[in-house]
């Protein structure tokens, strides 16, 4: 299992190299630079020039992504052209409030989805069921925007219980991770109740069943732990999403996250601060999927890992 | 009865003495408080001399200060400097400095300082404005600890705008000497609120300048933070989260208003906005299209339905608060003459276009576009609207005559010297097209050229605001442009807020004065 783990722990380095390579090539392609903007609506051509030679864009794209693999190999990812902020700063600060937002969305997502889930799929076609199944249906529908300033209108502005955004205490994650959380745990529920439902028509059930356990027994010992491998997959998504890229709650709430960094920096064709930021980003896809990879080993035994 | 009613005059009395000083206190300004300030981006530069935004601008005003300065009216006072001469040629100017001010790092500010700072935009470092000065200014002199004297290429009738620059802010030398470039991320000036920290993409900390100069100011503490959706701008302003917040949709205004739990401002900015039209393609090279075009907007509408109001028609490309504005008769709303203008050039059916347009760069821009490409419509002119990226559309229109592919397009500009002159000449002069100056119609009218180098050469106020009057009839006749308006720089306040710098310049500050209710 660990050499298994450290395999796959290596295969990040092609795939940060390919992940580089083809966002410095994209953002390269697309029109516009990083000097332009930087030079605003007044700068001369001689400005633009003068800027681009400051940051050694002028130098031939090879060359730039060279220099930049090797820096970024010593530990520097260099400063950000908008703002000369050094990049891994911004990284580590950004990376650590993503994480902060996207465990407690993820909590705030398993917690509902795996109960409303498991509880429906024992109630199947209750009022129960009808009534978490449509919620699910809404919170994948509704845009993030929209519940998110929802959440704002009602809790913050007319309520006065909790602050329209920004960062803070606690307290400034709750409507956040409520509105990122929401279309994660639909997703979670409706997956949580299809596998329960399947797991219980099986056989091994039936027997559980007949041999006199309490029928809470028979779903959370027998059932569940069965049911959880779709589910698991699901969760790794979810959770890949939300580390990646929550960027529209981010602006809604206005909070510093990964997502915002990345967006923003395209906008501002930011060069050092995608290319961080893309690194990050693939490298927690990679791991999330790692972990969930190694999880499926704890839910089923009969899962071996080389 | 009469003890009853002498009880109740006593009571009234003593009720009426109690409540006055509460009334009183309600009223006069206090000291201390922290000011959140809700700013639509993060400021992409905290050294003045490096700083092209709104939010950059209104931070180089709380952290520093010029020789001499804007008010609320844009009109110039004395700061850093006391008084000044002109030579009689124009080409010398000579400032007497304040004795009493300290940079923040507790170095003194003198002549010396002011020196360093000019000779930094003259120099070879080339911050992001020094074109503001260094086709002016020739050399910077320091004739005694407190005296500094400029040495002008030409005389230039607009030098005291140019020193009122946001960009202009005096810097300390020793915080330049140390951190270069890295300036932005540990700025240091004179002004009555010191940088703490930047923390990018979240806020900035400000804090309290004690011994500024021209007394302490009243906030103890400043903090901006980023707020990039409008909405939830607008809504933190409602819960009490900011006392401050910055544009502000138009449609929301007349609900804020109407509820008036907020207190709402509405300035005049001289952000001016038209339709540019790229003169060297048909059939825009006809001056009878071009203006055609003009009669065929209906701007009163525009501003009225799309803009609340919060907006005003302006005859061409200079805003009302602007040095050497004049009210010339701009195009009123006739389609009728439109079409027939349009029948005399050659085109009775009208013709095809296209028309560029950003989206949520400027105030309602995508909406403003929509509804010119319908009233052009009505005359027989199909625009076909295309969108563009703010950075794709800049990159598009740097592109040189011969590979210019624009027809119509929808762009802004603001003179940030707050005068006229710099509200015409880049963008329309004969040796400022693209990719030399910000000249994307590639317009050229040699007249009017000859106005506005005349007004800069003017020795007296009224002889300047003469020629830049000409030059403004100039291009109402010869239209560079479908010329529309400027828009209205709505700002949010708690009630509790007071005395908020709200300029036309598009900036949004606090000062020494501005204080907050407990």
């Amino acid at each position: 299992m660990l050499r298994y783990v450290l395999r796959r722990i290596f295969m990040l380095i092609p795939v940060l190299f390919g992940v580089t390579l083809v966002s410095f090539s994209l953002l390269h392609l697309v029109p516009g630079d990083p000097a332009e903007i930087l030079g605003g609506q007044e700068a001369t051509a001689a400005d633009i020039a003068r800027i681009r030679a400051e940051y050694g864009l002028d130098k031939p794209l090879v060359v730039q992504y060279l220099r930049f693999v090797g820096n970024a190999l010593r530990g520097d990812m260099g400063i950000s052209i908008a703002s000369r902020h050094p990049v891994r700063e911004l990284l580590f600060q950004r990376l650590a409030f993503t994480l902060q937002l996207s465990l407690a969305s993820i909590l705030v997502a398993s917690t509902i989805g795996l109960l409303a889930g498991i509880i429906s799929s024992t109630r199947q076609y209750s009022v129960f069921d009808t009534a978490s199944m449509l919620g699910a249906l809404f919170g994948i529908s509704m845009p993030i925007f929209w519940l998110g300033l929802l959440l704002i209108l009602v809790f913050a502005v007319k309520l006065h219980w909790l602050p329209s955004g920004g960062t803070g205490s606690l307290r400034y994650l709750i409507l956040p991770a409520i509105a990122l959380g929401s279309a994660s745990a639909a997703v979670i529920a409706r997956m949580a109740r299809a596998s329960m439902l399947e797991v219980a028509r099986q056989d091994y059930i039936r027997t559980a069943r007949a041999t006199g356990y309490r029928e809470r027994v028979v779903i959370f010992r027998h059932g569940l732990k069965n049911a959880m491998i779709p589910v698991l997959t699901v969760f790794g998504l979810e959770f890949g999403y939300m580390l990646g890229g929550a960027v529209l709650t981010e602006t809604v709430f206005s909070l510093p996250g990964i997502g915002r960094l990345l967006v923003e920096g395209i906008f501002m064709r930011d060069y050092p601060v995608v290319q961080g930021a893309m690194m990050v980003v693939a490298t927690t896809f990679v791991l999330v999927n790692l972990l969930t990879d190694v999880a499926y080993a704890f839910f089923d035994p009969r899962i071996r890992y080389e | 009865m009469r003890r009853v009613g002498w009880a109740l005059i006593l009571v009234l009395m003593v009720g009426g003495i109690a409540l006055v000083p509460g009334a009183w206190a309600a009223m006069q300004p206090v000291s201390g408080g922290t000011l959140i300030y809700g700013a639509g981006a993060d400021p992409d530069s905290l050294d003045p001399a490096n700083t092209d935004s709104n939010t950059g601008e209104a931070f180089g005003h709380m952290m520093n200060n010029y020789l001499v300065r804007f008010d609320a009216k844009v009109k110039i006072h004395p700061d850093l400097a006391t008084e000044w001469t002109q030579s009689k040629d124009g080409l010398t100017w000579t400032f007497k400095l304040r004795k009493d001010v300290k940079f923040h790092d507790g170095t003194p500010f003198n002549a010396e300082a002011v020196k360093y700072n000019f000779d930094r935009f003259l120099g070879p470092e080339k911050p992001l404005k020094s074109g503001l000065h260094d086709v002016i200014i020739k050399s910077v002199d320091v004739v005694d600890e407190y005296t500094v004297r400029f040495n002008l290429k030409a005389p230039f009738a607009f030098f005291l705008n140019n020193l009122a620059h946001s960009a202009t802010g005096i810097v300390s030398p020793a915080a330049h000497k140390k951190w270069g470039k890295d300036l932005t991320l540990h700025p240091v000036g004179t002004g009555p609120f010191k940088f703490v920290e930047w923390v990018r993409g979240d806020h900035v900390t400000l804090v309290r300048n004690d011994d500024y100069y021209e007394g302490k100011p009243r906030l103890e503490k400043i903090i901006v933070k980023t707020v990039r959706e409008d909405s939830a701008r607008v809504l933190g302003l409602e819960a009490g989260d900011y006392d401050l917040i910055v544009r502000i949709p138009p449609e929301e205004v007349p609900r804020l208003m109407r509820e008036g739990k907020v207190r709402i401002d509405a300035e005049q900015s001289n952000r001016a906005l038209r339709i540019a039209f790229n003169v060297t393609k048909k059939p825009f090279d006809d001056v009878r299209v071009r203006q055609a075009l003009n009669y065929a907007v209906d701007k009163e509408s525009i501003v009225k339905n799309i803009y609340q109001g919060l907006a005003a028609v302006i005859p061409d490309v200079v805003g009302p608060l602007n040095v050497g504005y004049a009210p010339v008769k701009g195009y009123p709303y006739d389609p009728a003459k439109a079409k027939k203008l349009l029948a005399e050039a050659g085109f009775p059916n009208g013709f095809k276009t296209t028309l560029w347009t950003p989206q949520g760069r400027y105030l309602k821009d995508y909406e403003l576009a929509q509804a010119v490409q319908q009233q052009l419509a009505a005359v027989g002119v199909d625009a076909k609207l295309e969108t563009f990226e703010w950075g794709a559309y800049m990159a598009t229109l740097r592109k040189p005559k011969d590979e210019a592919k624009q027809e119509m397009y929808l762009i802004g500009w603001a003179p940030s010297t707050g005068e006229a002159r710099w509200g015409i000449y880049p963008i329309m002069s004969c040796d400022q097209w693209r990719p030399t100056g910000s000249n994307d119609s590639f317009y050229c009218n040699k007249k009017l050229d000859e106005l506005i180098a005349k007004s800069v050469a003017s020795t007296t106020m009224k002889a300047r605001d003469d020629y830049l009057r000409q030059a403004q009839e100039v291009l109402v006749q010869d239209p560079a442009g479908i010329y529309l308006l400027a828009t209205k720089e709505t700002v949010g306040m708690s009630l509790k807020l007071h005395d908020i710098i709200n300029s036309p310049l598009e900036l949004v500050y606090a000062d020494k004065d501005t204080w907050k209710e407990p």
